[in-house]
């Protein structure tokens, strides 16, 4: 019975057992869910396939039911291939999928909780632009996935993947730390490394807080997608450098999950305080 | 919880609690009535009242109701299609106290003569709890195959529910009890690790002090 209840459990299975962190989450799942191997590749291969899909399905003429969001994820595009993009073709197009996917999310297309519908974009913009820049094959990314996974559940069961429960931290700051994990891993990161990725990632984004205007999946979160993506950027370049997380990893999942308990409830999708009370808020609608 | 509720489920957005979760109750409400549905009235409660003409929750109850599940393309256009269906739906404010912010109470008549008040919650991700059925507390997910079995509050019928299943090879995985009153109408609700075939059912339908046999298969 493979089992792990931490990302140090997570780690040291693999390196006893001398096999990547991925397969430690695929043979867990096998054994918590009896899916044969088989069936869990295929399961996961589904939701990366449907990452793309709702990628290349964009559409930056559809406005969200708040008729608010819409069409940033298309200016993006268009700034990033203007010749004048500040940041790199890669950080440019990671930023521009993120966004894409949030307003995919606010316009009611088909979008993958990862781990909840308004962090949808983190994980995908990240995983996506590094097949297509990278000339990875997509066993490589499913693989991917596996890690993400992996850290995600490990963060569920510790402290939590729910705004009204841990505020943005656990929504945009959980997707951040999944996909930094994941690409530490794509560039060849050891256990450790791909654990300090996620370490380093979340801790940029604790005690952020969840205060969606009107209540809406819209603002602040579709852009929220953008800053996490790129966060998970940094922390994987960071952990590939071989520097370290000066917490460790399982110590600030742990300190996400006081911080969570700490937070008041208007600061947890409760729509009362933050952004969404003020002035501006109230003619978000209107 | 599951590897796949973490990255995962496919669904239509925005909101995984308001939107995924919104047809998910629809979905479990409709098997639940156990035929096509001519009257709906669903009543919100809290911040599925308050937020939920944005996260399209509304529209997700319906398609749910329809028999979509959450990843369906369709749900946006779900109050058209139960229009053209000649579906009569309504909407109102539930009037609870202490209930979960996001509570929906589903009230449904079929095309035959069956109806069903389904009260359910949605409990972040798209996970849901059905709370209560015709006023009666209920506590399950529909996420495995479900038994519910309104009979008399009499000796005997908890085994003859326990032996149907034991001589079908169904495993149970949770039960629970419940009664309005001592000898009045009590309700039953099993889960199952396997499904349960249909003349099983059947066969309990016909059981005397059993007033009424729901099914459902469960949605993954
Ligand atoms: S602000 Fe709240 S609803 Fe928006 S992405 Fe963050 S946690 Fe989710």
């Amino acid at each position: 019975m493979t089992v792990y209840h931490s990302l140090q459990e997570l780690q040291d299975l693999a390196e006893d057992r001398g096999v990547a962190v991925w397969e430690i989450v695929q043979q867990a799942d096998m054994d918590a869910s009896e899916r044969t191997a088989q069936q869990s590749y295929d399961k996961m291969l589904e939701m990366y396939r449907a990452m793309k899909e709702a990628d290349a399905k964009y559409d930056g003429s559809l406005l969200s039911a708040s008729k608010k969001a819409g069409g940033d994820g298309e200016k993006l595009h268009q700034y990033n291939v203007s010749g004048r993009n500040l940041c790199g073709d890669f950080v440019g197009k990671v930023m521009e999928k993120a966004i894409k996917m949030g307003e995919s999310n606010a316009c009611m297309r088909r979008i993958v909780a990862a781990p909840t519908a308004g962090s949808c974009g983190v994980l995908p913009a990240v995983l996506l632009s590094y097949e297509e820049d990278h000339d990875a094959g997509e066993e490589q990314m499913v693989q991917a996935l596996y890690v993400a996974a992996g850290i995600g559940k490990v963060i569920a069961e510790n402290a939590s993947i729910a705004g009204a429960a841990g505020g943005c931290q656990a929504e945009i700051g959980s997707a951040s730390a999944m996909a930094a994990g994941a690409l530490a891993f794509l560039q060849g990161a050891d256990a450790q490394a791909v654990m300090h990725a996620a370490a380093l990632s979340l801790k940029n984004m604790l005690g952020l807080v969840c205060d969606p205007v009107a209540g809406l999946v819209e603002v602040p979160c579709i852009k929220r997608n953008s800053y996490g993506a790129v966060n998970a950027l940094v922390s994987a370049q960071l952990a590939l450098a071989g520097i370290q997380s000066a917490i460790a990893p399982d110590d600030v999942i742990d300190s996400m999950r006081r911080i969570g308990n700490q937070l008041p409830c208007e600061l947890k999708e409760t729509g009362k305080g933050g952004l969404a009370t003020s002035e501006s808020a109230e003619h978000y609608l209107k | 919880m599951d590897l796949f509720d973490v990255v995962g489920p496919i669904m239509v957005g925005p909101s995984s609690s308001h939107t995924a979760g919104a047809v998910r109750m629809g979905y479990v409400a409709g098997c639940l009535l156990g035929e096509p549905v001519r009257k709906a009235e669903i009543l919100l409660y809290g911040s599925f009242y308050a937020t939920g003409e944005g996260h399209g929750t509304r529209k997700a109850i319906v398609a749910g109701l329809l028999g979509m599940k959450p990843d369906d393309y369709q749900i946006a256009e779900s109050l058209t299609l139960a229009d053209q269906r000649g579906i009569e739906i309504t909407f109102g404010v539930a009037r609870l106290e202490e209930a979960h912010p996001n509570t929906a109470i589903i009230r449904l008549w079929g095309v035959g003569d069956k109806s069903i008040e389904v009260q359910a919650s949605s409990l972040g991700g798209s996970r849901i709890n059905v709370d209560k059925i015709d006023g009666i507390d209920t506590n399950f997910t529909g996420e495995c195959p479900t038994l519910i079995v309104h009979n008399l509050d009499q000796p005997g019928h908890v085994s003859e529910v326990t032996s149907m299943l034991a001589h079908e090879s169904v495993n149970i995985a949770t039960m629970q009890l419940y009664r309005s009153a001592r000898g009045q109408k009590a309700v039953m609700v099993v889960e199952c690790d396997q499904e349960i075939p249909q003349e099983a059912l059947t066969w309990l339908n016909q059981v005397e002090g059993i007033l009424k046999v729901t099914y459902f298969a469960g949605i993954s």
